[in-house]
């Protein structure tokens, strides 16, 4: 007489908490997620095609648009490779002013995951106070290169022009508020009980799981596992910054905001350091006017504010353009965690997972 | 003073029903408005300051007039209220969409239902005990006549108010079920498991006032607990109110129990297939629900016409000098006043905490409101016993 059926529903890919066009198909029992398969595409415009097709200096503008969020780390590791590719060796002071911007655009990108996270969990004051704060950092990129969100920050071999004037009164005016900031968030969140409620023991991705599906970042520093690339494999001057990875060991929503509000502080220090150790000197080594390469190929990962973004360049000798080219972008390879995070849990918690995985579908997607 | 005939007290209580229509509909859009610019303030920004329609119109003379006087200080607070006169004219020009699927006759009724079922809850609601005014001897055919400060003088009045308030659950779960569409059903779910839920503590937190007063007539009850408590009835009265409030905030869908129409994660829940001023019902009945709960606030707990909380009236006025007698009467700008504070606490709520989560949500009414209601509902029988 009763009949027991399971809902398909698609949650996405217009909805409000999906980040953009992630569509998620969910099978529910009642509320609770019985099936999870995320399905993306929508944003794709085969940007590591279209990067074949142009040469090393253009493809730069391409990374931009892979992580909105985060253009300037994206802008980082494209040049980097490519300076791995033609062994170009970058001057000192440009690579200050890069770890600097970095670390910048890793505070913007946090501040975008902190807002969107707490409006996902309802507490939509802590959006417009982090949009606030991301706003000064807009700003400087616009002081530097010009544009806030695509950035294009650097060029093969170092940066196009030096600091503007006025830009270190910039930054410490910054730096001066950017803790009290913080404490504004951790005083309307971290000992919320119902923010508590809704992350402590949510979304759980164990150590095991975490490396079994590739995934980096603070997720997997929330984990336990303390792999940072900037520590790892220093590049940029982050060899010369004394700076900490913090780890958690509890692996679930709440432990991941712990690990990106202290990776805030973190990047708030390194760019301190950066300031007060700024070497003199030029800001570009000498280059010839069209980049050739050899038959050659690279690897080139960073740690980008969402986990390891991997750079992958073949050379073709005697073009202009690179061969192949393939990103391993983190956002897409955490991706893959949602259905082991959401499976057995309640739909309100899918829009935690999927706020906590900090994803951008234009580099998901790309 | 001349007794009213039969037409005389149906006209009288037209006028009263009128004189509260245009209460509910001032209150709610200034709650509307209010809302953009107090949660507008507690985020560092300015809320609402213009209206689209920019130099033409109604809303574009408004809009001016606003621009310009804004440069007073005070005044610069109400720009952006032109923005009301455009909601209103949006959402009744807007285009009423009846999904394919949907029931049309319940897709049709759910917001009627849950808009008349907020609005009559007020026919109970006393403003002010007594008389309210007296028509002047020379008013056509009503001179001399009094208007008492409630519609209906029901001596079963908070009966009436819980029976007609729990009636609105309908328009919601009926709205979720006819739209024919998977989120909004998923919001009807929640929203009827919750408020049936949520009516539990409430009526209970009610039940308190209810032993105090010995009295189930809004006038008297709000009249006994402001003035005729012990000092001991202090503890079941804020206990009580502190119960009603967070129950009120579930009964009507704000944060953070917004189950219903949690908007992150069910779209908009029970009205995602509405438009025009089909929503523009539910949107008004979630306001004038926020406003009947604030008035039950007011009255049982706050001390309702009377200037001081929790009974504490009782308490001060056989100390009040007699110059001071005002403040020792009933008014009913005292009763907006706390009404119009406990519409500010829906707000603040709203910019400063997250939402439970709906099993969480459960778990806090079942496990820890009706408990603790129901040790309030003792105290307040032991008080009932020992003190009055």
């Amino acid at each position: 007489m009763f009949k027991n059926e399971e809902m398909e529903i698609n949650l996405g890919p217009q909805h409000p908490s999906t980040h953009g066009v992630l569509r998620v198909k969910l099978r529910l029992d009642g509320e609770t997620i019985t099936h999870c398969r995320p399905m993306i595409g929508y944003l794709h415009r085969g940007v590591e095609k279209i990067c074949e097709n142009q040469s090393f200096f253009q493809g730069q503008v391409w990374t931009d648009r892979m992580d909105y969020c985060s253009a300037v780390a994206n802008n980082l590791g494209w040049a980097e490779a490519n300076e791995k590719l033609f062994g170009i060796t970058v001057p000192r002071r440009a690579q200050y002013i890069r770890t600097m911007l970095n670390e910048f655009n890793r505070l913007a990108s946090h501040l975008i995951w902190l807002a969107t996270h707490a409006l996902d969990i309802g507490a939509m004051t802590v959006f417009l106070y982090a949009f606030r704060e991301r706003e000064d950092i807009l700003d400087m990129n616009e002081a530097f290169c010009g544009s806030r969100l695509t950035t294009t920050a650097f060029r093969i071999g170092g940066l196009r022009e030096d600091l503007p004037p006025g830009f270190e009164k910039m930054v410490q005016k910054f730096l001066a508020k950017f803790e009290t900031c913080l404490e504004e968030y951790e005083n309307l969140l971290s000992e919320n009980r119902i923010w508590k409620k809704r992350t402590v023991g949510v979304a759980k991705l164990s150590a095991e799981d975490a490396i079994g599906l590739g995934v980096t970042g603070p997720v997997l520093r929330a984990a336990g596992v303390p792999y940072d690339i900037r520590k790892a494999f220093p590049y940029a001057a982050y060899a010369e910054m004394d700076f900490e990875v913090p780890t958690r060991t509890e692996a679930d929503t709440y432990a991941r905001y712990l690990v990106r509000m202290a990776e805030m502080r973190q990047s708030a220090r390194i760019i301190q350091q950066c300031m007060d150790g700024m070497p003199e000197g030029p800001v570009m080594a000498k280059l010839p006017k069209i980049l050739k390469a050899e038959v050659n190929e690279v690897y080139h990962a960073t740690e980008a504010p969402k986990g390891e973004i991997g750079y992958y360049l073949v050379g073709e000798k005697g073009s202009g353009n690179p061969y192949r080219f393939h990103v391993r972008a983190p956002g897409f390879i955490n991706l893959q965690a949602l259905p082991k995070m959401a499976e057995g849990a309640l739909i309100a918690d899918i829009v935690a997972a999927i706020g906590t995985l900090d994803i951008v579908l234009g580099e998901i997607d790309r | 003073m001349p007794i009213p005939t039969l037409t005389q007290s149906i006209v009288i209580t037209l006028i009263q029903c009128l004189l509260v229509v245009i209460f509910v509909f001032v209150v709610v859009p200034l709650t509307v408005f209010a809302e953009r610019k107090v949660l507008g303030y507690l985020q560092q920004r300015l809320g609402s300051t213009r209206v689209a329609s920019g130099h033409v119109g109604i809303t574009g003379w408004m809009n001016r007039g606003m621009w310009k006087w804004g440069r007073v200080p005070v005044l610069s607070y109400w720009r952006g209220i032109p923005g009301l006169v455009a909601d209103v004219l949006k959402l009744i020009l807007k285009e009423d969409i009846l999904p394919a699927k949907a029931d049309k006759f319940v897709f049709f009724i759910a917001p009627a239902l849950s808009m008349v079922a907020a609005v009559v809850v007020f026919a109970a609601v006393s403003f002010v005990p007594g008389v309210f005014f007296t028509f002047p001897k020379w008013f056509p055919y009503l001179g001399g006549l009094p208007v008492s400060g409630g519609i209906a003088d029901i001596n079963v009045g908070l009966l009436w108010i819980l029976g007609v308030a729990s009636v609105g659950v309908y328009g919601i779960v009926l709205a979720g079920w006819a739209s024919n569409s998977k989120y909004p059903l998923l919001g009807g779910l929640r929203s009827a498991a919750q408020m049936v839920s949520y009516e539990v503590p409430l009526a209970l937190s009610l039940l308190a006032p209810v032993v105090l007063s010995a009295s189930l007539n809004f006038g008297e009850m709000s009249a006994r607990m402001a003035t005729g408590m012990p000092a001991l009835a202090l503890i079941p009265q804020i206990l009580g109110f502190l119960l009603y409030l967070t129950c009120g905030f579930a009964e009507t869908n704000r944060l953070p129990f917004d189950m219903p129409e949690a908007e992150n994660e069910l779209v908009a829940g029970f009205h995602t297939e509405y438009s025009g001023m089909k929503f523009g019902f539910f949107y008004l009945a979630e306001y004038i629900n926020m406003t009947v709960v604030a008035a039950l606030a007011s009255g049982f707990f706050l001390g309702g016409p009377w200037l001081l909380p929790f009974g504490l009236q009782g308490l001060l006025n056989p100390h009040l000098p007699a110059f001071l007698s005002w403040f020792g009467e009933p008014h009913a700008i005292f009763f907006v006043v706390k009404i119009i504070f406990i519409l500010f606490t829906y707000i603040w709520v709203r910019g400063t905490i997250p939402r439970y989560r709906y099993d969480q949500v459960m778990s806090v009414a079942w496990k820890y409101l009706i408990p603790v209601a129901l040790v309030n509902l003792l105290l307040a029988a032991v008080v009932r016993c020992f003190a009055v």
